[in-house]
């Protein structure tokens, strides 16, 4: 049967003024046949970890209710941030990125999520990989759950692909909880068909001492939502995640990315890189949330945009709430096209203005694909930078 | 005696928050609430034209259509039904401060008005309650062709057409709710224009005194600096504490011209009972330069956001501002910066501490055109948790729709290092005198932009706070 979607995502952790037109996204979707047995297994699973299929979306977020204590660690609130939008996705099992409304689409689909369970003290050595190799005109949505047990490691790639100029929809939900100790790499290549609307829908929670690294590539598709929440629900819990994203023609990406850091001693990084050209038009919003326990916490967030068009849109909204006094939080923001002493530079060196761009690009993309720690997907992720560029 | 009550007795608090015993027959006060019937009453009290007065009634229909903001500080203690929009003594406005009522005269006597308009100021503006109360400019600068007077008398002059002209349509009342409001009740404020060429070499003043409980002040300022005109305009705003909430919707309306240059420094001292809802704009023409100094200190509730328009090309703007958000406060504030003309340039520099579980917002715009070629924005924001009982937030946006722009952006936040008081201290320092200095560094980039008469009244806000009895 198809169907007609239409959310409110990427919701903003606290309002600002409307006519920034970043408050929040509307994903719609119209007369679209979507699938939700789609979501692909990996070749083969390694000892120690556990995936249970076909488990009911509501029924997979059991985990994180079970466990809502720890995550939201309660506290004494002394007072919300001015325009809190909090309220909006409380009955999510966790939150994510994007929202309430994405675990409703999953719910009211009968999205049946793969929970995978990674054993106490089980360290893997090679990646799982799920390849979704999605087909022109087809819609999809699909589940995982992570549940990383204490002091395991593991890496997850994602890797989602298709023709290039192929059409569709896919969306992905990604809830990781990590354990005390836990070690876990989530890895997410899109370089989906450029008529593809993708979402990509991330939440988690970081337990004492736990590592989550998230990286990124949002290098397709037409219309792309990418988000994530995570928790660092305990001391010392250290969270980095890096995006590095191409957005061309008129395609556009919405990006919303919390770390709300809750622990004592905790500690979060992210980095976003990208370019824009054509008309490309991008929202970025990324928040440090430091609540009241986190003393003695840093949280970092950069963004480079590069922009290469005179017709591009670039919002960004970089956010710091803080609660905290003994904490450090930074943000950095750096948007414009290449100087003019990089261009002299290269031009000096032989290198034209249209080669000196196309380097600063890969560049800049490379930076962020280099840390796929899968050879065979790193390298297609570098070709497929190399034939758009 | 402590080192702390040392600090304070230096302060006199009684300074901004005393109250005058107003004799009640020497004040008209309107009926409480907002109606078509009290609009028409302040018109009818302003001696409106037809212009105005129809404007009036259009704003009211705008304030009851538009929504209260849904991102900012709750005004849920604010009632309209309780607020008086219109205060005023009986008396006239004065030229001569010998003819300003006594009790008036005495409140500003103790604010120190008149002993700054003698020793530095150009030409002041005393406003109490709704009304102007005084104006008088120097000599030499109303010979140098520079208008200062009250927007009323002047809308009936020769300047009558150009102030049809400008009057809120650099702040339309479509803009937000408080802005309607605002062209609906407005009464007193300012009007300058400074001529082509002129340079007015020392400061004005308008100060700002809402005495009465329960009332709303909504004065206008209108500042037109015409062609290569230069002019530095200082707005001082305080009131007496009370249990009720009083309400500040005023607004500022800046002109400057090509190759002018307008400098407005304001030091914010509404008392803890006050929502302050103001609205300040400017409109820079090619070449021309805006520079805000801005310092927040009073106010239970505030939304304070000056918008620099950069319309012509080489318009520069300069944003350099303070927030000190104590106990009972929740002052949202930062600015707002739109670049329209090629190499524009601006820059936002901010600083915002929080104490006694004060709520601290930094909240900003960018916004970038296609027009704007060659743009350069830069913004910095510092914010300084001083306990954890107290919320420092940063909301900046920017919107950039060229690629040939230029911006950059950083923000911190964080604490008084422990290494820092530990070195004043093994210096003899007591530990809330080493804060009091920290504390006051962190704002120099502010107070240094101050003249020193007001540099030096910030460094005592900062203090009074830091001990506690702001």
């Amino acid at each position: 049967m198809n169907r007609d979607i239409n959310m409110k995502v990427n919701v903003l952790p606290v309002l600002t003024y409307n006519f920034l037109h970043v408050n929040d996204s509307t994903l719609q979707i119209k007369d679209m046949e979507i699938q939700t047995d789609g979501a692909p297994k990996p070749s083969d699973i390694p000892a120690g970890v556990t995936l249970t299929g076909e488990v009911p979306f509501s029924e997979a977020g059991q985990v994180f209710r079970a466990n809502k204590e720890r995550i939201l660690v309660a506290k004494e609130n002394f007072a919300g941030p001015n325009g809190d939008t909090s309220e909006r996705d409380k009955d999510q099992a966790i939150r994510t990125g994007m929202g309430a409304d994405v675990d409703n689409l999953m719910t009211n689909m009968g999205v049946k999520s793969d929970v995978y369970t990674i054993d106490e003290g089980v360290r893997l050595t090679s990646p799982i990989i799920l390849r979704y190799d999605m087909q022109n005109g087809q819609g999809s949505l699909s589940s995982q759950v992570i549940h990383a047990g204490k002091n395991s490691e593991a890496t997850f790639i994602m890797v989602y692909d298709s023709d290039k100029d192929a059409a569709g929809f896919h969306g992905v939900s990604t809830r990781i909880l990590a354990e005390d100790g836990a070690k876990i790499k989530l890895v997410k290549a899109q370089t989906l068909g450029k008529e593809f609307i993708h979402f990509d829908d991330i939440g988690g929670a970081l337990m004492k001492g736990a590592e989550i690294s998230l990286v990124t590539l949002e290098l397709g598709g037409s219309r792309v939502y990418s988000s994530s929440y995570m928790y660092l629900s305990d001391k010392e819990a250290s969270y980095n995640s890096n995006m590095g994203y191409l957005c061309r023609d008129d395609h556009s990406l919405d990006i919303n990315y919390v770390a709300d850091q809750r622990g004592k001693k905790t500690n979060a990084a992210m980095q976003f890189k990208g370019v824009l050209m054509g008309t490309a038009n991008k929202t970025f919003r990324g928040t440090l949330d430091f609540k009241t326990g986190s003393s003695g916490s840093v949280g970092d967030e950069q963004e480079d945009a590069l922009l290469l068009s005179p017709d591009v849109i670039n919002r960004t909204m970089p956010v710091i709430l803080c609660q905290e006094e003994d904490v450090e939080g930074r943000h950095g923001a750096t948007i414009g096209q290449l100087s003019d002493d990089l261009l002299f530079y290269m031009q000096c060196r032989g290198i034209d203005e249209v080669e000196a761009k196309r380097i600063m690009i890969r560049a800049r993309l490379e930076s962020v694909s280099r840390l796929i720690p899968d050879p065979e997907i790193m390298q297609k992720v570098q070709y497929y930078i190399e034939s758009i560029v | 005696m402590s080192e702390n009550k040392q600090i304070v007795a230096d302060i006199d608090r009684s300074l901004y928050d005393f109250k005058d015993v107003e004799s009640e027959s020497d004040f008209y006060r309107m009926q409480e609430g907002l109606t078509e019937e009290t609009v028409l009453k302040v018109s009818e009290e302003k001696n409106d034209p037809e212009w105005m007065r129809q404007f009036r009634l259009k704003c009211l229909k705008l304030y009851n259509e538009i929504d209260i903001p849904d991102w900012g500080p709750s005004i849920d203690g604010l009632d309209m039904d309780k607020i008086s929009s219109y205060v005023r003594h009986k008396s006239d406005m004065k030229g001569r401060w010998e003819d300003v009522p006594e009790d008036i005269k005495n409140t500003f006597e103790r604010l120190g008005i008149p002993q700054a308009e003698r020793e530095s100021l150009a030409g002041v503006g005393a406003q109490y309650d709704s009304e102007l109360v005084y104006h008088n400019v120097k000599d030499e600068v109303a010979a140098q062709g520079v208008i200062y007077t009250d927007l009323e008398s002047a809308m009936w002059g020769e300047y009558g057409d150009m102030i049809k002209e400008h009057f809120m349509k650099l702040v339309p009342p479509t803009d937000h709710k408080f802005a309607a409001l605002h062209g609906a009740v407005w009464s007193g404020g300012s009007f300058v224009y400074v001529p082509k060429g002129v340079k007015v070499e020392i400061p004005l003043q308008s100060y700002f005194r809402l005495n009465a409980a329960g009332a709303g002040q909504f004065e206008h300022t209108l500042i037109i600096v015409d062609e290569g005109a230069d002019l530095h305009f200082i707005e001082g705003c305080s009131a007496p504490k009370y249990n009720v909430a009083n309400l500040h919707a005023g607004c500022v309306e800046l002109f400057v011209g090509k190759n002018a240059r307008l400098r407005y420094s304001t030091i914010e001292n509404w008392s803890k009972n006050m929502y302050n809802l103001n609205t300040k704009r400017a409109i820079v023409e090619e070449n021309g330069i805006m520079e805000w100094v801005s310092g927040s200190f009073g106010s239970h509730t505030s939304y304070l956001y000056p918008m620099t328009i950069l319309k012509g090309d080489n318009s520069k703007m300069e944003f350099t501002g303070i927030t000190f958000a104590g106990k009972g406060q929740n002052l949202d504030t930062g600015a707002k910066v739109v670049h329209q003309g090629k190499a524009t340039s601006s820059v936002i520099n901010t600083k915002s501490i929080s104490k006694d579980g004060g709520i601290g917002t930094y909240r900003s715009s960018v916004i970038i055109q296609n027009s704007a070629k060659r743009a350069k924005a830069s913004v910095s924001c510092d914010s300084l948790m001083l306990d954890s009982i107290s919320r420092a937030d940063t909301i900046p946006g920017m919107d950039i729709r060229t690629d040939d722009a230029d911006v950059g952006h950083e923000a911190k936040i964080g604490r008084i290092s422990d290494e820092a008081i530990f070195y004043l201290m093994s210096r003899g320092i007591s530990e809330e005198d080493a804060k009091a200095m920290i504390v006051s560094g962190f704002a120099n980039p502010v107070s240094k932009e101050l003249p020193l008469e007001y540099a030096v009244e910030m460094n005592n806000l900062i203090k009074l706070e830091m001990s506690g009895n702001g």
